[in-house]
C-alpha cells in the first residue's frame, strides 16, 4: 500500500510537470534592467506577458491574476539561442553517404535529455539541433524551443521556425567518405562537386516531376510517376529557397568557394557555421550570406583550424555579417553569455553588439528574428533573468523563460532534474567527454583502419 | 544364490522388461510429439477455462485430430479415445506468441559486390529484404520452440531476423514435429529501427525511418504503375522490384507493418511514421507504454507487450544509512522500476486490447513476471486474454484459436492449479492436437522454508545454439552467504576452451541465475543463465544480449570421495 502511495506521488508529480509542458504562461516581471537587444536598456522597467507572449514593455505595470516576479536590480535578457547544437538527439550523423538531405533529425529528438536542462539553466531557450558534420550535405536540423518536461518530441518543435539543413566542408566529409570508404569527396574539390552535382540532379528532378504532373493534367493522360527522392526532392527545396542552409566551415577558400556555388544556383539562405577564417573573407559573407555563426576562442583542435583568432566575432561584426556565436557542445551551452563576453573582452563591441551575437543574431540565421531573439512587444516571452549584466563574468542566470513559462529556476533547482529514469541502474552511464563538441558525434567507427583515433577532438 | 532367489530375480527382471515395454506401447504420448497411437482425446473431469473469464469445473474435453470435438460436463467419450484423468487439474486455452523468433535463424550474410559502395548497398547486404519469407529460416524442431511450448505456448506468429526490412512473419502451431505446423504465412511485414550498422547506407534511426519512407512511396508509386501498364497501351513497362512489390500488401492494408521498437521514443517514432503513411500497424516488443498511451489509442495500433521486466537491482537496497542523494536517487529508480511494473495495468487501464510477444525475452520468465503483472494491478482475466483471446485477435485467427470450444484448434494449457497461483506448474501442453507431458515437481516449499538445492559442486552443461550444440563445466563453490563460480565454454577465438567468473549466482527455491561475461572479437558479450534445478539436473536459457536465448541443460558430476 505504502509503495503503491509512493508510486503514484511520483506519477503525478511527473505528470503535473509535463502538463506544464504543454502551456503557455503568463507572468509579470516587475522593476528590472531589460535588455532589449534591439531597443537598448530600460532601467527600472516591467514586462508584463500573458498567454506566452510579450504583451507589454513599460512601468508601473499591473495585471490581475498572474504570478508577479520582483526582479529589482536584477538584469532581464531575452532567451539565449544557440545556433549550432546537437543537444536532445539520439543520433546526429547518418555518416553513410556524402548527401543524406533526406533524413530528418526531427525524428531522432530524445526530450529526456537532461543537457536540455541544463541549457536552459545556462538561459537558453532555443537551440538548433543540427546534423553531424560527416557529409557534405547532412539532414535537416530541428529548431527546439526548450521545453523540458514533455515527452513528446513534437512538443519541442519551434513549429513556426523554418526549414534548415546541414551542410559541411573540409576535412570531415573527405576523411569519412573519401580516405574512411574511398569514394567522392577525398578533397576540398571533391565536396563541390558532390554539392554541385547534386544540385544538379535536384534540378533534373524537380524537371521530372513538373514533366509528370503537367502530363496527368492532360484529359486522358496516363503519365507513369518517376521514381520519388526525399533526398533531391530536399535540395530542389534548397534551391526554391525554401531551406535554410547552416555549413560546417573553417578555411576561407571554402567558404568563398561554396559562396559562389550557391550564388551559381541562386541560393541566398545560407549561414557558415565555426568559420574560423571567416575574417579573411567578411565582405563577402557579409554580402552574399545570412551571416556567420563562431566560437569565441575555440581552435587547433584540427589542421584546418589554426588560422583563428579570438576577434573574429568583432571583426564579422564591423564587416556588417550577421554574427552569432553557438556552442556545438552540451557543455558550452551552458554558458554561451560568457562566450559572447569573450568576443566584447577581445574586439571591444559594445552590450548590444555582443548580446545580439546569442540573441537576435542567431535568430536571425534561423529564421525566427520576427518571433524571438530581442525583448519586444509581440514577441515570444523567451526570457532570462540574471543577478548581474549578462556579459559580467560574475553573471549566474536566476530564471528562464520559455512561452512565458518558467523551466528554470535557481531556488527550485533540485539535485535531479531528470525526466526519465532507467528502472534497473542506480547509477546510469554518463558520457565523459559530454564536453567535445558533437559535430562528428557516432564517425569514430569509420577511422579505426587507420589504426587510430585520428581525433581525439571530434568536432 | 539358490533357486528360488534366481527365479524371483529372473521374474524381477521379466516384470521390469515388460513393464517397460508396456509403457511404451501404451503411451499416452511421447515428449518428442513425433508418434501417437490415436488423435482422439478426452481429458475428464477438470477446471476448464474454456474463455478468459468463463470457467466449467468437472467438465471434459474431447479432442480428435487436433480439433475440439466438446466441451462440457457430459460428454460421451468415443471407444477410441484415450482418456486422461484431469481431475484437480486445470485447463487453459493454449497461450499465442504474437513475436517470436523461437527456432528462427539468421539469414547468411550477403556477399558484398565488388563494387560495393557503402553509401548505396544493394537492398540485400543492406538489410532491405521484405520479400524473404520466415519460414525458409524457420526450424520447428529447434529446442527453443520445445521451449516455449514447455511454458504454454501453442501458436505464434514467427518473425524473420535481420536488418530494417528482414521479411514477413508467419502464423505456426508449435505442434508435431511431422508436420509443417504452418497456419497461415505472410502475416506481416517486419521492420526495425536498427540498421546493418554504422558501415553502410542506412546505418542509423535517421537513415532507416527517411529510408522507410522512401521506400513506402516509392513502392506506391510503382504500384501505380503497375495498374496503369496493366489496363493501357503503349506505356513503359514497369521495372520490377521485389522490395517495392514486397510493400503491395501493406499498401492494400491487407497486412500490417510489425514495428519492433525498444521504448516509447521508438513507439512515437513508428506511430509517426504509421502516421504519414496510413498503414496498419502492430507495434512488438512494447515497453514503456506510459507515456504514449493516446497515442496508441489515436493510432488503433495494435500492442505485443514484452514480458521482459527490468532486474529489480533497487526494491531491497538498504540505503538508510547513505546520503540524502544517495536515497532520493534510489527512490526514483524504485519508482522507474514500479512503472515498469505496470505497464501491463496500464494498458488494461486504457481498454487497449493487448498480447505479448516473446521476442528476446526468456521462456523461463513468463509465468513469474506475468504474476508481477498481475501483483501490479493487471487483472488475471486480461493478463489470460493476453495470452489467448487478444492475441488471435491481433493476429486475425479467432476463427479458430485463443479459446476452447467445439470446431477450435486443439491447444492448451493443462496446469496443476490455477494459473496465476503460486504453486502452479504445466503438466500437460496440447498443441495441433498432440499431448506434451512435462515432469510436475513436488511443491515449492513457500514462506520461510528456503527449498534446499544444493548447487555447490561441479557441473557438466549441454547447449544448443543455432550454431551447433556445445558445453562445458560449471564449478561453484558456497564462500560466506553466497556463491562463486567458474565456467568454461569453447573459446570464440578457437581452440580449446575459455573460461570466466560466474558472476551473480542467485538462487531463489530451485531457481537458478547468474552471468558471466565472453569477450569476443574486441567485444564483451554478457550471457546471463537461468533455469530450475530438480535434484542434479538443471534444466534453463543462457541468454546472450542481442543474439536470443538458447537452451542449456546442465548435470552436476556425483562426488568423488
Amino acid at each position: 500500500m505504502k509503495k503503491t502511495t509512493i508510486f503514484f506521488t511520483g506519477l503525478l508529480t511527473l505528470l503535473c510537470f509535463m502538463a506544464e509542458a504543454q502551456e503557455k504562461g503568463s507572468v509579470l516581471i516587475k522593476n528590472a534592467t531589460v535588455l532589449t537587444v534591439t531597443n537598448g536598456t530600460l532601467e527600472n522597467t516591467d514586462i508584463l506577458v500573458e498567454n506566452g507572449i510579450i504583451k507589454r514593455i513599460g512601468t508601473g505595470l499591473s495585471a490581475g491574476n498572474i504570478p508577479t516576479i520582483d526582479a529589482n536590480g536584477k538584469f532581464v535578457m531575452p532567451g539565449i539561442i544557440d545556433a549550432h547544437s546537437h543537444v536532445a538527439l539520439d543520433a546526429v550523423n547518418e555518416a553513410t553517404a556524402p548527401i543524406t538531405s533526406e533524413v530528418k533529425m526531427a525524428d531522432v529528438v530524445n526530450p529526456y535529455d537532461i543537457g536540455l536542462y541544463r541549457a536552459l539553466a545556462g538561459g537558453v531557450t532555443i537551440s538548433h539541433a543540427m546534423h553531424g558534420s560527416a557529409n557534405a550535405i547532412g539532414g535537416e536540423n530541428i529548431t527546439l524551443k526548450h521545453r523540458y518536461g514533455s515527452g513528446n518530441p513534437e512538443d519541442l518543435y519551434m513549429k513556426e521556425a523554418p526549414r534548415t539543413i546541414k551542410f559541411a566542408l573540409g576535412e570531415n566529409p573527405t576523411r569519412v567518405h573519401g580516405r574512411g570508404n574511398g569514394i567522392q569527396p577525398r578533397s576540398r574539390m571533391g565536396v563541390e562537386a558532390v554539392i554541385r552535382n547534386g544540385f544538379n540532379e535536384a534540378i533534373q528532378y524537380k524537371k521530372a516531376w513538373k514533366e509528370y504532373e503537367d502530363a496527368k493534367k492532360v484529359k486522358g493522360a496516363t503519365p507513369i510517376p518517376p521514381k520519388y527522392d526525399t533526398r533531391l526532392q530536399t535540395l530542389a527545396d534548397i534551391l526554391d529557397g525554401k531551406v535554410i542552409i547552416h555549413c560546417h566551415s573553417y578555411r576561407a577558400d571554402e567558404i568563398y568557394a561554396l559562396i559562389n556555388t550557391c550564388r551559381d544556383f541562386g541560393i541566398t539562405n545560407i549561414v557558415f557555421s565555426h568559420v574560423n577564417e571567416g575574417f579573411k573573407v567578411a565582405p563577402e559573407l557579409a554580402e552574399y550570406t545570412m551571416g556567420a555563426s563562431v566560437f569565441a576562442d575555440w581552435w587547433a583542435y584540427k589542421f584546418e583550424v589554426y588560422y583563428s583568432t579570438a576577434y573574429n566575432a568583432a571583426i564579422l561584426t564591423e564587416n556588417g555579417v550577421i554574427t552569432s556565436i553557438n556552442s556545438d557542445s552540451g557543455e558550452l551551452i551552458r554558458h554561451l553569455y560568457h562566450e559572447a563576453g569573450k568576443a566584447q573582452r577581445y574586439g571591444e563591441l559594445d552590450d548590444d553588439q555582443t548580446l545580439a551575437l546569442i540573441t537576435i543574431n542567431p535568430a536571425k540565421q534561423l529564421g525566427i528574428a520576427d518571433k524571438v531573439g530581442s525583448i519586444e512587444e509581440g514577441k515570444q516571452a523567451d526570457l532570462v533573468i540574471f543577478n548581474e549584466h549578462p556579459l559580467s563574468v560574475y553573471a549566474i542566470p536566476q530564471m528562464t523563460f520559455v512561452d512565458g513559462v518558467k523551466y528554470f529556476d535557481i531556488n527550485e533547482d533540485n539535485d535531479d532534474m531528470r525526466l526519465k529514469v532507467s528502472a534497473a541502474e542506480t547509477v546510469e552511464p554518463i558520457f565523459l567527454k559530454e564536453h567535445d563538441h558533437r559535430c562528428m558525434h557516432g564517425v569514430d567507427f569509420f577511422f579505426t583502419n587507420f589504426g587510430r583515433n585520428l581525433f581525439d577532438h571530434s568536432h | 544364490m539358490n533357486l528360488l532367489s534366481k527365479f524371483r530375480m529372473q521374474l524381477g527382471v521379466t516384470v521390469l522388461l515388460v513393464s517397460l515395454h508396456f509403457s511404451t506401447t501404451i503411451a499416452q504420448s511421447d515428449p518428442t510429439g513425433e508418434r501417437r497411437v490415436t488423435g482422439t482425446y478426452a481429458i475428464k473431469n477438470a477446471t476448464i477455462t474454456t474463455s478468459p473469464g468463463t470457467t466449467v469445473t468437472n467438465a471434459t474435453i474431447l479432442i480428435k485430430d487436433g480439433l475440439i470435438q466438446a466441451v462440457g460436463s457430459n460428454v460421451p467419450i468415443p471407444k477410441e479415445a484415450q482418456v486422461i484423468n484431469a481431475d484437480s487439474l486445470y485447463i487453459y486455452p493454449g497461450f499465442i506468441d504474437g513475436a517470436s523468433t523461437a527456432g528462427v535463424s539468421k539469414p547468411a550474410e550477403v556477399d558484398r559486390p565488388s563494387d560495393f559502395n557503402p553509401s548505396n548497398p544493394p537492398d540485400e547486404v543492406a538489410g532491405i529484404t521484405p520479400w524473404r519469407t520466415v519460414l525458409d529460416y524457420y526450424d520447428g524442431k529447434n529446442s527453443q520452440v520445445a521451449d516455449w511450448r514447455k511454458v504454454g505456448f501453442t501458436i505464434a506468429q514467427v518473425v524473420p531476423e535481420g536488418g530494417m526490412l528482414p521479411g514477413k512473419a508467419a502464423v505456426v502451431v508449435l505442434g508435431s514435429a511431422s508436420s509443417t505446423n504452418v497456419i497461415a504465412q505472410n502475416t506481416a511485414l517486419m521492420a526495425k529501427f536498427r540498421g546493418m550498422g554504422r558501415g553502410m547506407y542506412p546505418g542509423t534511426q535517421l537513415g532507416v525511418m527517411a529510408k522507410f519512407r522512401d521506400l513506402y512511396k516509392n513502392a506506391s508509386y510503382s504500384a501505380e504503375h503497375g495498374r496503369l501498364f496493366a489496363s493501357t497501351a503503349g506505356l513503359q513497362r514497369p521495372e520490377i522490384n521485389k522490395t517495392y512489390e514486397a510493400f503491395y500488401a501493406v499498401l492494400d492494408k491487407n497486412i500490417p507493418v510489425l514495428f519492433e521498437v525498444s521504448n516509447d521514443l521508438e513507439i512515437r517514432r513508428a506511430l509517426k511514421l504509421q502516421k504519414e503513411n496510413g498503414f496498419n500497424i502492430v507495434l512488438a516488443g512494447v515497453n514503456e507504454v506510459d507515456a504514449v498511451i493516446e497515442d496508441i489509442k489515436a493510432a488503433n495500433a495494435k500492442v505485443l507487450l514484452s514480458f521482459k521486466l527490468p532486474d529489480d537491482k533497487v526494491t531491497k537496497s538498504k540505503v538508510e544509512d547513505k546520503s540524502e542523494e544517495i536515497q532520493n536517487r534510489t527512490k526514483r529508480v524504485i519508482e522507474a522500476y514500479e512503472l515498469a511494473l505496470k505497464q501491463a495495468a496500464l494498458l488494461e487501464e486504457a481498454n487497449i486490447p493487448f498480447a505479448f510477444g516473446s521476442m528476446g525475452a526468456r521462456s523461463a520468465d513468463l509465468h513469474k513476471n506475468l504474476k508481477i503483472m498481475v501483483e501490479n494491478g493487471l487483472s488475471e482475466k486480461t493478463a489470460l486474454a493476453a495470452l489467448t483471446t487478444n492475441a488471435a485477435n491481433i493476429l486475425g485467427i479467432q476463427k479458430f484459436a485463443g479459446t476452447l470450444e467445439k470446431g477450435k484448434l486443439a491447444n492448451m494449457v493443462i496446469m496443476t492449479d490455477p494459473i496465476f497461483s503460486e504453486s502452479a506448474q504445466i503438466k500437460h501442453v496440447v498443441a495441433d492436437g498432440y499431448i506434451f507431458d512435462y515432469d510436475v515437481s513436488k511443491k515449492k516449499s513457500n514462506g520461510n522454508e528456503e527449498a534446499s538445492v544444493e548447487i555447490e559442486g561441479s557441473w557438466e552443461y549441454v547447449s544448443d545454439t543455432p550454431a551447433g550444440s556445445s558445453g562445458g563445466t560449471m564449478d561453484i563453490k558456497k564462500e560466506g552467504d553466497g556463491y562463486k563460480g567458474t565456467i568454461t565454454y569453447d573459446n570464440p577465438a578457437g581452440g580449446g576452451k575459455a573460461s570466466s567468473e560466474m558472476k551473480d549466482i542467485n538462487i531463489s527455491g530451485n531457481y537458478m541465475t547468474f552471468s558471466f561475461g565472453v569477450s569476443a572479437g574486441g567485444m564483451s558479450l554478457d550471457v546471463t543463465v537461468s533455469g530450475d534445478i530438480q535434484g542434479d539436473e538443471f534444466s534453463g536459457n543462457m541468454s546472450l544480449a542481442d543474439f536470443g536465448s538458447f537452451p542449456l541443460n546442465a548435470t552436476k558430476t556425483p562426488k568423488q570421495r
